[in-house]
């Protein structure tokens, strides 16, 4: 099988860069002063996504959380998955890059995590570290 | 995909030992716009940038390091200034570092240019 660094690098050589549509704001529950984080896709790793036979299955990466420093990695030898629609690949991404303790863990009222369209990310930074996941109430149906 | 398996390269005159050349190479490199809609112009090995609040960003690896040990470097500038940018690795992770963005007044800022390398053993 062949090494997951060298099977980035020749897709990088072989695929057009993807911008996502999509981007993911997230609080951090052990934190909750410090701002929203908003996680940017990069657009080569989205490109080999889309491709498919580039990126290892996400469980490699949840598996390999648990192996201590210095120990041999499952991921960069795993076989590699197919195609992803580019849903399914920020699902992969909040799973591989964001803290379970936020996507999986958190068991509170308050909406620590949303994946958003790009254009609902404010521009104007001013403020930048006031930003807040914008809390929506949940309609009450009879 | 082929595979030279050789232990110097040579242009003739300079030769250097194949493992200077593997070792002493990025194994990730980002470069991204911190500032307005923050966005990866390029890179290498990278799966995402976090932009955590003002002048303050971390990126992950799509291939881990093999230890906690590596090595991050990074520059930044914004237009009509230079800043200093401050990289760190975490200690607790092997595919996470992380950059601040300090301006002339030592406050966090945004830069319109931020650039990251990683050096280091591959898991």
């Amino acid at each position: 099988m062949t090494h997951l660094w060298d099977r980035l690098a020749e897709a990088k050589s072989r695929l057009a860069p993807v911008q996502s549509k999509y981007r993911v704001l997230f609080e951090n529950p052990s934190d909750m002063e410090a701002p929203a984080s908003v996680l940017v896709p990069d657009p080569n790793w989205m490109a080999a996504a889309l491709a498919g036979n580039v990126l290892p299955p996400i469980d490699t990466y949840l598996r390999d959380q648990n192996v201590p420093d210095g120990q041999p990695k499952e991921h960069p030898y795993a076989e590699p998955v197919g195609p992803m629609t580019e849903e399914e690949a920020i699902e992969y991404l909040v799973k591989k890059d964001i803290s379970p303790q936020v996507w999986r863990d958190y068991n509170g009222n308050r909406t620590i995590m949303k994946i958003v369209p790009v254009e609902l990310i404010p521009t104007e930074r001013n403020f930048r570290n006031a930003w807040k996941i914008k809390q929506i109430e949940e309609e009450i149906t009879a | 995909m082929s595979t030279l398996n050789v232990a110097n390269i040579s242009d003739g005159a300079d030769t250097v030992e194949t493992g200077y050349v593997v070792n002493g190479s990025a194994k990730a490199w980002v470069n991204f716009n911190g500032t307005g809609t923050v966005a990866i112009r390029d890179s290498l090995n990278v799966s995402s940038l976090t932009d955590g609040g003002a002048g303050t960003y971390s990126y992950t690896v799509s291939n881990s390091f093999a230890n906690t040990n590596f090595s991050c470097q990074g520059t930044s500038h914004a237009v009509g200034a230079a800043w200093m940018l401050s990289p760190q690795t975490l200690a607790d992770s092997t595919s996470t570092a992380r950059f601040y963005v300090v301006n002339s007044a030592v406050g966090a800022s945004d830069a319109s240019q931020c650039d990251g390398t990683i050096q280091g053993d591959l898991a």
